[in-house]
């Protein structure tokens, strides 16, 4: 008798712990929907200015109008570009960079003070210089989010190559490895996680600095689309773009773990 | 001429403030080629300092290292190093582990992947060539090492406890087969251990050393006959010499541990 209810007991046990995965997902589906609907009905019943906050219908039928004009990708693929170049240029700089920073005490004692310099300077601020060196191009929003993204890259590539376990080096050495072939094929691999994991944030901070520079002067890109769309009283575009930016966000986020996945195989089980 | 002569060495670690701990004092050690010369002592008596010494990663205060008659003054890659805790490259197969300081002196990687075979069968890992570290068990962890070391091809291979971190079956498995490999590479082995039965199973010859600071206390001549095995414990030479050995090591245990036995009357 006591053996069953014990096995009931676990039984139940089990399911409470398999569960939660499934109803969580759905009680967040839900709460989506309760929002969303909360805010078509307070603005349909008149409480709030349709000017001042549009209701999601009013959203997605701006979205199916620029759809049809296709408005929506010459954005989205304009400010997309920006973060690819402007951040693949940073990261391409910010990883060697950083490992030889992380290596090497007199070369950390040398740009210490540059990068000290350069880290709490956010991304707006270059706005100004760059317009002057480089007018409103392409390469100006280059710059930014290059700018905005670099600093910060070396610094979480810095803090990577720290992580790595000293007896790996020491093992690399006495296999015979060189000062270059330490840093290219122990300290590369070995803080590559991690630099992974801090590139991932710095993306997020790339269409930070990519939006701004579009919000201050550009002809297309998300940020445009925002600033257009309030200088038209089209607040339905503005909004139109903030969702956007947030699923491009989003996506970029799943494709960078997905490689993620593919460059660390050897972290998996 | 000896193939690592250790010459006077002592090691002082200063720390920052200002307190210094002698871990070595006037070290003299000899190991010809082909021995299997095993160094044992209690923890802290500075036997991990002493191989770091020898394989370069670390210089002595005082005194010289020589590897065959040259003073060792950087990390000496004639001397394959197997280390306790493994390190293998996480990221990379157990055959790219095993193949990678060939890979470093520019051996092609047809030419690798043949010579590398030879040692994957020396230490049974036919199977597990394409997993990664992590799959594996400690036992295997520390074959590949083995592996690694012997396919690199040195003439000295430097073993720092690297079986202390194994259960005492993988143990007993791990000793016989480096036993094995011993006898069928013909490498000089400088191995560490505080087992004396570890060290009487594998040694040709052995020192037995001081707690801090750490000297050569003893030098024994292990006569038991080859091959051996864990059976052999039961002979009366066995038994002979590891009292010896534990005369002298027992004495320094107590030292190290601050025990004192002296009675008051």
């Amino acid at each position: 008798m006591n053996g069953t209810s014990k096995t009931a007991k676990a039984e139940q046990q089990t399911k409470v712990i398999e569960s939660p995965g499934i109803n969580l997902k759905i009680i967040s589906l839900i709460s989506m929907i309760i929002f969303f609907a909360l805010w078509e009905s307070v603005v349909r019943m008149g409480f709030i200015e349709p000017l001042f906050l549009p209701a999601p219908s009013a959203i997605v039928r701006r979205a199916s109008i620029m759809l049809e004009r296709n408005d929506f990708s010459v954005h989205i693929l304009a400010s997309a570009r920006r973060v690819l170049v402007g951040f693949g240029l940073a990261a391409l700089v910010a990883i060697p960079a950083g490992i030889i920073l992380g290596t090497s005490r007199l070369a950390k004692a040398i740009f210490d003070p540059l990068l000290s310099f350069l880290r709490p300077l956010p991304s707006m601020s270059w706005i100004p210089l760059s317009l002057l060196w480089l007018g409103i191009t392409e390469w100006q929003k280059y710059s930014i989010v290059f700018m905005g993204s670099l600093a910060p890259s070396i610094l979480y590539t810095v803090e990577a190559t720290r992580n790595i376990d000293p007896v790996l080096i020491r093992a690399a050495k006495n296999l015979g490895a060189s000062k270059i072939q330490v840093m290219k094929d122990v300290v590369l691999p070995g803080a590559l996680p991690s630099i992974i994991a801090g590139l991932k944030v710095m993306m997020g901070i790339a269409w930070t600095c990519v939006i701004s520079a579009e919000l201050v002067a550009a002809s297309n890109g998300l940020g445009f689309l925002i600033m257009n769309g309030k200088e038209m009283f089209q607040t339905d575009t503005v909004l139109l773009g903030m969702a956007l930016i947030s699923i491009t966000v989003l996506i970029t986020d799943m494709v960078l773990n997905r490689v993620e996945k593919i460059l660390l195989p050897w972290r998996d089980g | 001429m000896a193939i690592i002569q250790v010459d006077n060495v002592t090691k002082v670690f200063s720390s920052n403030k200002g307190k210094d701990t002698t871990a070595l004092k006037n070290v003299d050690l000899k190991v010809e080629e082909g021995e299997f010369f095993v160094i044992v002592g209690a923890s802290g008596c500075g036997k991990t300092t002493l191989i770091n010494m020898i394989a370069g990663f670390e210089q002595p205060t005082g005194g010289t290292i020589l590897h065959h008659g040259e003073p060792v003054l950087g990390v000496d890659p004639r001397c394959g190093m197997v280390f306790q805790q493994y390190a293998l490259f996480p990221w990379k197969t157990v055959i790219e582990n095993i193949e990678f300081g060939l890979k470093l002196k520019g051996v092609t990687f047809r030419e690798r992947r043949q010579q590398v075979q030879k040692y994957i069968k020396m230490v049974g890992l036919d199977d597990f060539e394409n997993s990664y570290p992590k799959q594996l068990s400690g036992g295997m962890k520390q074959r590949v090492s083995i592996a690694r070391a012997l396919a690199n091809n040195t003439d000295v291979m430097l073993m720092d406890e690297p079986f202390s971190a194994l259960d005492a079956m993988t143990r007993q498995v791990m000793q016989e087969e480096l036993m094995r490999i011993y006898q069928e590479s013909s490498k000089t082995i400088i191995f560490i251990t505080h087992s004396i039965d570890e060290a009487l199973l594998l040694s040709t010859r052995l020192v037995v050393m001081t707690s801090r600071p750490g000297r050569i206390k003893k030098t024994i001549i292990n006569d038991l006959p080859w091959p051996r095995n864990s059976s052999m414990q039961l002979m009366d030479r066995y038994q002979q010499l590891k009292s010896s050995i534990w005369d002298s090591v027992q004495e320094e245990v107590i030292k190290s541990a601050g025990i004192n036995y002296q009675t008051v009357d």
